[in-house]
């Protein structure tokens, strides 16, 4: 049978990768805590320079986690005794004695901060370059309007980026919110960039139905020609280019492009635990950029539709942890895209493995 | 991972009208399919099977045969280079 393939029970994650750890507005003078490819990371931010910090979440004693315990200054104190570890992960201080083992620190992770994210490496903090850190320029930009969230999800990551590299589903899933008949009905064209990491998938549609996430924040009446455009930057990053204009509106010849309205839909796919996934999501728009109307209805309703997403992916790991291993699936010519963000997701994970040290506990 | 453009590019389009999937290498080789899976296993198996001009196996439409393929669709215009 033709588009059959056997599955594995989960995505294998990517080590030596920049993962979204959370917004830069989640960190701050508390500890906060996320686990991340299933290591557990306190994150918090000094007092002296406002930088973001991110520490192996277990003290080196007894294992507590030291998101359970306070800030002081620029250090973290553990909650259970005391000790108390600098933004290097570097103890500095034991309970009762002088001598602080040589021993006793927690991994620090390389942390940067970007486009309104803070990006977290997973892997050999060697080889931790902030260059390759993928980029979402809008989110930090005052000519964009953003509005965004995280949900978590109980499923495979690899469920997410399925999901979001095949946007058929908008139609069946999210019909009246995004979704309209011609999403599904728009054959697409994929796009793998083998040694930048990178999936495009677009599809083009002359001639669509406005679905109301679009009709009530741009004004228009009538049919619509929409444009999505997906950009993958694996394993993370997930860019939604969205172009939206009354029919046969299309860019001028040099490129410019005033009669249209435009959306950056950016989504961060985290991989948590093996059945965890953090979702953070966020809509930039650059019409209205000051109508809070538009802002609250964006958010509220890209949230809905994000939910609907959980939900249904909730549902489907349910029915996937039932079934044997190396069951079977059916992939369509709406697949494309998706087979081809598995494959690098794949790759990713084996080069990961090839280089990833290995850690001793301490 | 965000690494800049390479050359490296794999393409495939689903040409409007049909249910046909059509994938260029970044070699020039070409091929249709009507099953992503295996299109996608004859892509990536590059070089074995690559022959740049066009390869159409028994059963898939012949080279310059592609129902409702419009202009921008041709292969003569695939992009071999990186953006």
């Amino acid at each position: 049978m033709t588009g059959v393939t056997t599955l594995a029970r989960m995505t294998a994650f990517a080590k030596n990768q920049w993962y979204v750890a959370a917004y830069g507005r989640e960190i701050g003078r508390e500890l906060l805590g996320r686990t991340i490819l299933n290591e557990p990371i306190a994150f918090y931010r000094t007092e002296s320079d406002d930088k973001v910090i991110a520490l192996a979440d277990r003290c080196v004693h007894r294992r507590y986690p030291l998101t359970a315990g306070r800030l002081d200054g620029d250090t973290v104190v553990c909650g259970y005794h005391g000790f108390t570890y600098d933004t290097g992960g570097t103890c500095v201080f034991v309970p009762g004695q002088k001598r602080v083992p040589r021993t006793a620190r927690v991994r620090s992770y390389p942390v940067v901060e970007r486009d309104s994210l803070v990006w977290v490496w997973i892997g050999d903090p060697a080889l931790a370059d902030p260059g390759a850190v993928p980029r979402a320029p809008w989110l930090a930009d005052p000519r964009w309007t953003t509005v965004g969230g995280m949900e978590p999800i109980d499923a495979d990551y690899g469920l997410l980026v399925d999901n979001l590299l095949d946007l058929s589903h908008e139609t069946y899933l999210h019909g009246g919110y995004i979704g309209t008949p011609e999403v599904a009905e728009t054959p697409i064209t994929t796009e793998v960039d083998e040694g930048a990491g990178v999936v495009r998938v677009s599809r083009h549609m002359d001639d669509a139905e406005c679905p109301p996430f679009y009709a009530r924040s741009t004004g228009i009446e009538g049919r619509i020609t929409r444009w999505q455009d997906i950009e993958y930057h694996a394993p993370c990053l997930y860019l939604l280019h969205s172009r939206i204009a009354p029919v046969g509106v299309l860019p001028e010849p040099d490129g410019s492009d005033p009669n249209a309205f435009h959306v950056e839909i950016t989504y961060a796919i985290t991989p948590s635990t093996d059945r965890h996934v953090y979702d953070f999501w966020a809509v930039s728009r650059d019409f209205a950029q000051d109508d809070e109307e538009v802002s609250t209805f964006l958010h509220d309703l890209n949230r809905t539709v994000v939910l609907q997403d959980v939900a249904a992916l909730n549902v489907l790991q349910k029915a996937l942890d039932t079934e044997r291993e190396g069951y079977q699936e059916l992939s369509i010519n709406i697949d494309t895209g998706g087979l081809a963000a598995r494959r690098i997701l794949a790759r990713l994970a084996t080069e990961g493995e090839k280089t990833a040290p290995v850690v001793a506990s301490p | 991972m965000s690494g800049t453009p390479t050359a490296e590019v794999y393409r495939i389009d689903w040409l409007p009208g049909t249910d046909v999937l059509h994938g260029v290498c970044h070699c020039g080789a070409e091929r249709t399919a009507e099953d992503p899976v295996e299109l996608w296993q004859w892509m990536l198996a590059h070089p074995t099977g690559h022959h740049p001009g066009g390869h159409h196996p028994t059963g898939h439409l012949p080279a310059g045969h592609h129902p409702t393929d419009p202009p921008e669709h041709q292969p003569n215009g695939h992009r071999k280079e990186p953006r």
